[in-house]
């Protein structure tokens, strides 16, 4: 086990920091006002950063659905601020940029640098997102460092898209950029950027690569102009200031909890190659204000094709452990550095060399915050509702258009409910959990004027959300019919392990695909579809899975079941049977009440019959 | 009609010799704005009355008439026009106090507005309530229908579908019925037909059709904007009837008009269609009339900044016009998407509390709001402001505030400050309330940077311009953060939106879909749509014929490359009809404009038209603004006054701004008091007035870290 530590660490790149940390440690004591002051300036320099690549990127993941993420780093690597985004994805940010310091070493890097990394073996998620980064100096110091990660349509490999599921190893997936630069000194490289234009399928690509530098150098300007208007030793004093305040707060709420070791066990239902049951396990310790994760004992067969790297696993940590705390507290080093974060090489959250992680970024990646839920809802259950999803890939249409003649991928990136979990007092609600929020998702009115689709339904099912004292938003019923002859391509988990309950909460209903709807082929997916032929006037029905429920289903107030039986998130069936409230009257009349006597009667039984099982 | 009446009867018209009234209903204070015959201006205050505004109107148009030496009657009888802003529709969505709204959609469409494309305005907590509902799912009802993008009928309308329907939401008392179905923006039919079976079924329901509130895509923006049209649309048109009402019992004959979001003013009438373009119009008084002074200043880019009590409300103008936004415009957690002035809000007013948080200190968004009020206010107000902050610094003038209406206490804000925020940061008194001035001034600063950054706008280039009670208290302040090197404080900014009311020109807005690659558009059908909204408008705006120097349309093409979900309006090319050049140069345009704005453009794809629209602008007579007269003097001080600036007391010069005129130039470190605001000038800062009443501070070099 040292040895796996060990690992850990190395990746985490606290050694590199640590050298460093001696030449940057600021000069004067900053005061607190001082110190937001300069946040609130960091985190606008994210967010101008960000908003630079949303008005200058070329492809809609980029331009409108938000996946994007700016940060901004010190001379040594570590997380000083950070603006909107995917919680996941920015988290998993950092750990190029600490690689590319102890590469390139303390002279190895000058003012005008804008470097690229993408390599999940050194420090990246997964090889679609693209870290672009540039120091910040002030003179010859390196003070900070200016950060962007987009997602990219393509990656190169053995696939188009970036999702090569079945791919025998990393270099099937797509060209690996461990840490490049794309300007030196101020200058473009420009065989760097027609190395990297060759090698990617999109036209895109090398346009939405220069908004993302464009993106990183505004950044570098704008830090200049901070520390000018404030002096490096203030910015650097309070880039320091609200590391330790992150810290200071993260280890005032873990004092909160109580000291234990909380272990849990979840499940990934399969693997792209049908491997059954990926397993985590995961042990979370809290002593005092300390924090420990630790994922020994997890999967480690050596076949597998669910691998998420080290800093995709981290990045999921931390954004599950951030959902579980006061919003308010800042997410940079100082509440990274306070979990002590265990996961031995060679397991499927931290791959063997050169593993394939297309599909594992998500599936065994999201089951992590799971894990981490399951476990500390044993002692702090209404802290806990697991912010992930149950997606395996999206589900892919390809085909020739009929009116264009040309080809279009349709990644039905749509508008649907699914996998958001009921926390402590308040139901599930929505689409998908807070921590997807910035994702915005497409519309029918808009795609059906661009792919030969037609979206037909994407209400909530009812009963499909998890039943509890607070309920699980339901997932949707949604149906796409298909207009073109097409194939699909798609990944599926969430049936045999959906959307967990917290605390006595039940299970959200499973996720359940169907293909070529409207034919007499019509069939449930299993595992995969890798190229399904449709013919015009098939579809899909996908069945998304509903949030879990948290706490005793026959402890929600029966006014609210009634609610629910009429705003038919629940039926008059599972309102009695999971919820134990009896109504009488009909949906049909409106006239529903709750039979006062049959349902205590009825959750009388429930509980006893519950404790049996128990 | 005999010839020499008709003369007088065109003067009238043209409103010579008559008065007009600007009134600005607000959280606290109804703002009047009265412009004489003879171009001359005066400001009134009358407090907000807020389970029937319109009485509070009324009171504030007898002061009005008192300072004439007039009765209400009197000066009723010979005012053209009253303008007319309102946060009526405001109030129901903030106290969620609408119409029992149902909702009738396409079959599987029922929870779009649950859905939101994904959207949740807070990322890390996951307890995060939803949106209070306007339609809960129980009256939401899906009915077998459906067209495609084209307008084609796939699915025909099942009337007994809708039948059904609507008798159930009647059941359940619904007042006001939207109805959203996919793509009826190409095809109304199947909405239309709804309307009729409701006159039928349930003739007292109101009805809201999507396609004439929101005629474009997508469906949840249309569903959400249709949502909050039939849920505010009741209590609006109520409202109106009943101003219109007392208004005429009070003597008034003539017309009132209602300011929208879009930036003009219409008939209640008009309003009453479209209920939805009133909501959020208030802080878009100001944004006119800031553009108007920056006008006489010759100042075309700039930022616009309003100050008040619990909000700060910011809206970039290039070129002398305000941005206009119509697509994710988030109000009280709803989307309009329809065009509005793009103003941008935090929570940093005056009533901001400043608490400190784990040792770190946190101002606002939280707010003591009127009641009760900063500590200093002395109406129980016990937790530290930034109002409290500015009055222990000594910026405000603790025996003289609110044009003498008020005292504020400043010895009861000592205490609380020690407490509450200089010892949990253990910093002296001074450098606690210094820090809360200054934190609110960079969170301000901030958000002026991230508004200029949507825009792709550097600001440094541009001029501040503050207004609102609290304003110009801060704004020089944060002009230095932002390495702005002018500030505009125009004499009537504490009711300068009431005065931006007189200043509007009325507008109307026509969309209609029409969606196509560029390349296929037929430019007769676009004209014949152009014509189609062009003659709609004139309808309108004929009635306020002899009103208008003249009307201008603005035909406007909304396009975008494929594949995006955001379009982008372009003015077509040309005045005429559209032909193949104009059309041409429109498309050019696009990319064009898609270059400056997102620094490229891809001429080889063929962009897409989404929607065209027609804004047609009757442009009315403006009363001339005041203007002050010279001096070569130097200005008398009022006083002086202790004040804290970078960290030390100093006596500071204090000004009374009304004994200030042009050609004075006041020196920083200083303060100037006028009635209703204070301006604070920082060290290297200097003011002085031009004839129009702006006061012109040059900040120069960044300062006040």
């Amino acid at each position: 086990m040292a040895v796996a530590k060990k690992r850990g660490a190395r990746s985490n790149g606290k050694g590199a920091g640590k050298r460093r940390a001696r030449t940057s440690r600021s000069k004067r004591r900053v005061d607190p006002v001082e110190a937001e002051i300069v946040r609130g300036a960091m985190e606008t320099v994210c967010y101008e950063m960000a908003t630079h690549v949303s008005l200058t990127a070329t492809t809609p993941i980029l331009n409108q659905s938000n996946e994007r993420n700016a940060t901004i780093l010190d001379g040594r690597g570590a997380l000083a601020a950070l603006s909107v985004g995917i919680p996941q994805f920015m988290l998993s940010s950092t750990l190029p940029v600490r690689f590319a310091l102890d590469f390139f070493g303390a002279d190895g890097l000058h003012d005008g640098d804008v470097l690229v990394g993408n390599d999940p073996y050194h420090g990246g998620g997964h090889l679609p997102d693209y870290n672009i980064f540039a120091p910040v100096f002030a003179g010859d110091e390196l003070v900070l460092i200016a950060s962007i990660q987009c997602h990219h349509a393509d990656t190169g490999g053995g696939m188009p898209g970036g999702y090569n599921v079945d791919a025998a190893d990393i270099w099937a997936e797509g060209v690996r950029f461990p840490a490049l630069k794309i300007f030196d000194r101020g200058v473009e490289r420009e065989d760097v950027t027609y190395f990297m234009r060759v090698n990617n399928r999109t036209p895109t690509f090398v346009g939405d690569l220069r908004s993302q530098v464009g993106a990183a150098q505004l950044g570098v300007e704008r830090l200049k102009e901070v520390i000018e208007r404030h002096g490096v030793d203030t910015v650097r004093g309070a880039a320091e200031y609200m590391i330790d305040y992150a810290a200071r707060r993260f280890r005032e709420e873990v004092a909160t909890w109580p000291d234990g070791t909380y272990e849990s066990d979840v499940y990934v239902d399969h693997d792209p190659k049908g491997n059954e049951d990926i397993h985590i396990h995961c042990a979370v310790t809290v002593d005092g204000d300390r924090l420990k994760v630790d994922f020994t004992g997890s999967d480690d067969r050596d076949n597998l094709q669910a691998y998420s790297t080290f800093g995709n696993t981290r990045g999921y940590v931390v954004a599950q452990i951030a959902s579980m705390m006061d919003p308010s507290i800042p997410k940079n080093e100082g509440f990274f550095d306070s979990i002590d974060l265990v996961v031995p090489e060679g397991c499927c959250l931290n791959p063997p060399p050169n593993k394939s992680v297309a599909a594992g970024t998500h599936h065994p990646g999201t089951e992590v915050g799971e894990a981490i839920a399951i476990a500390l809802a044993q002692v702090i259950p209404q802290r806990c509702c697991p912010q992930i999803y149950k997606m395996g890939m999206p589900t892919v249409i390809f085909g020739t258009h009929p009116d264009t003649g040309e080809m279009f991928i349709d990644h039905s990136v749509d508008t649907f409910g699914a996998y958001c979990g009921a926390v402590y007092g308040q139901d599930g609600w929505g689409a998908m959990n807070v921590s997807f929020g910035n994702l915005i998702r497409a519309t029918g009115e808009i795609n059906e004027s661009i792919f030969p689709v037609r979206h037909m339904s994407r209400d909530y099912a009812t009963d499909s959300g998890g039943p509890g004292k607070w309920r699980g938003c339901p997932g949707t019923q949604y149906e796409k019919q298909i207009l073109a002859p097409s194939q699909i391509y798609t990944f599926v988990v969430g049936r045999k392990y959906p959307m967990p309950g917290i605390a006595g909460g039940m299970d959200g209903a499973p996720n359940k695909l169907s293909l070529r709807t409207g034919s007499v082929e019509e069939h449930e997916i299993e595992t995969t579809a890798f190229y399904v032929d449709h013919q015009p006037g098939e579809g899909y029905a996908y069945r998304y899975g509903g949030g879990g429920g948290w706490g005793d289903p026959t402890e929600r107030d029966p006014q609210a079941v009634l609610d629910d039986v009429l705003d038919e998130y629940v039926s008059i069936e599972a309102a009695e049977r999971d919820y134990g409230v009896v109504l009488t009257g009909t949906l049909e009349e409106l006239d529903l009440a709750v039979d006062v006597e049959a349902t205590a009667q009825r959750r009388a039984t429930i509980r006893s019959e519950r404790g049996r099982d128990a | 009609m005999r010839k020499a009446g008709a003369a007088a009867a065109r003067r009238v018209a043209a409103g010579e010799g008559m008065y007009r009234i600007g009134i600005d209903v607000g959280g606290t204070f109804t703002d009047l704005v009265l412009a004489r015959p003879n171009g001359s201006v005066i400001l009134e205050k009358s407090p907000t009355t807020p389970t029937d505004q319109s009485i509070g109107v009324v009171r504030g148009i007898e002061r009005l008439a008192a300072r004439e030496g007039l009765d209400a009657r009197a000066l009723l009888r010979t005012t053209q026009s009253i303008v007319h802003g309102t946060t009526t529709a405001d109030n129901a969505m903030i106290e969620m106090s609408g119409a029992v709204t149902g909702l009738i959609t396409t079959r599987g469409h029922r929870d779009e507005i649950e859905l939101r494309r994904g959207f949740k305005e807070n990322i890390w907590d996951p307890a995060l309530p939803p949106p209070p509902p306007i339609a809960q799912r129980r009256r939401r009802i899906g009915v077998t229908e459906r067209l495609d993008f084209r307008g084609n009928v796939v699915i025909p309308l099942d009337e007994d579908d809708v039948r059904r329907a609507l008798h159930r939401l009647a059941k359940q008392g619904v007042e006001s019925l939207a109805v959203v179905f996919m793509f009826s923006f190409i095809n109304p039919a199947h909405e239309r037909r709804v309307r009729e079976i409701a006159a039928e079924e349930a003739p007292e329901m109101a009805v809201s059709l999507s396609h004439e509130v929101m005629p474009s895509a997508p469906e949840f923006e249309r569903t959400s904007t249709t949502l909050v049209n039939a849920f505010v649309g009741p209590r609006i048109d109520r409202y109106l009837s009943r101003l219109v009402e007392r208004l005429r019992e009070a003597g008034f004959r003539r017309e009132l008009l209602v300011m929208q979001s879009n930036g003009g003013i219409m008939t209640p009438d008009y309003i009453r269609k479209r209920p939805v373009t009133v909501l959020a119009s208030g802080p878009t008084g100001g944004v006119i009339a800031a553009c108007a002074v920056a006008d006489k200043a010759k100042r075309r880019d700039f930022v616009c900044a309003d100050m008040g009590g619990t909000s700060y409300d910011i809206c970039l103008i290039r070129d002398g016009r305000p941005e206009i936004k119509s697509g994710w415009n988030w109000h009280h957690r709803y989307v309009i998407g329809l065009p509005m002035v793009d103003i941008h809000s935090i929570g940093a007013g005056g009533g901001s509390i400043a608490s400190v948080v784990a040792g770190a200190l946190h101002v606002g968004p939280r707010s003591a709001g009127a009641e009760p009020g900063p500590i200093c206010y002395g109406r129980g107000g016990s937790e530290v402001t930034v109002t409290d902050a500015n009055a222990f610094l000594g910026f405000l003038n603790p025996d003289d505030f609110c044009s003498g209406t008020m005292t504020l206490d400043v010895a009861a804000v000592r205490e609380a400050m020690r407490d509450q925020i200089a010892q949990p940061l253990k910093l002296g008194v001074a450098e606690a309330a210094y820090g809360i001035y200054r934190l609110v001034n960079a969170n301000m600063a901030n958000a002026i940077r991230r508004v200029a950054a949507e825009r792709g706008t550097d600001p440094r280039s541009l001029t501040l311009v503050a207004y609102g009670g609290n304003g110009p208290v801060h704004a020089t302040a944060q002009a230095a953060e932002l390495g702005i090197g002018e500030v505009l404080v125009p004499k009537t900014a504490p009711t300068f939106s009431a005065l931006g009311l007189q200043l509007s020109d009325h507008i109307v807005d026509e969309v209609r879909a029409y969606i196509a690659p560029s390349n296929e558009i037929e430019v007769a059908r676009a004209n014949r749509l152009f014509g189609e909204m062009t003659r709609a408008a004139e309808r309108v705006l004929k009635k306020r014929k002899g009103q208008h120097r003249e009307v201008r349309h603005q035909r406007i093409m909304h396009l975008c490359y494929p594949g995006q979900t955001f379009d982008m309006p372009v003015a077509v090319a040309g005045d005429g009809k559209l032909g193949k050049a104009e059309l041409a140069a429109t498309i050019e345009r696009f990319h064009q404009q898609h270059e400056e704005l997102h620094t490229y453009s891809s001429r080889e794809e063929i962009p897409v038209l989404r929607s065209l629209r027609v804004t047609s602008v009757g442009i009315t007579e403006k009363p001339a603004l005041p203007t002050i007269g010279r001096s070569s003097k130097h200005p008398t001080r009022k006083g002086k006054r202790r004040a804290y600036f970078d960290g030390k007391w100093l006596e500071t010069p204090v000004y009374d701004g009304s004994l200030l005129k042009v050609g004075h130039k006041v020196r920083g470190p200083a303060i100037v008091e006028e009635p209703f605001t204070t301006i604070v000038l920082h060290r290297g800062q200097s003011a002085s007035l031009d004839r129009h009443g702006n006061y012109r501070i040059a900040v120069g070099r960044p300062r006040g870290r």
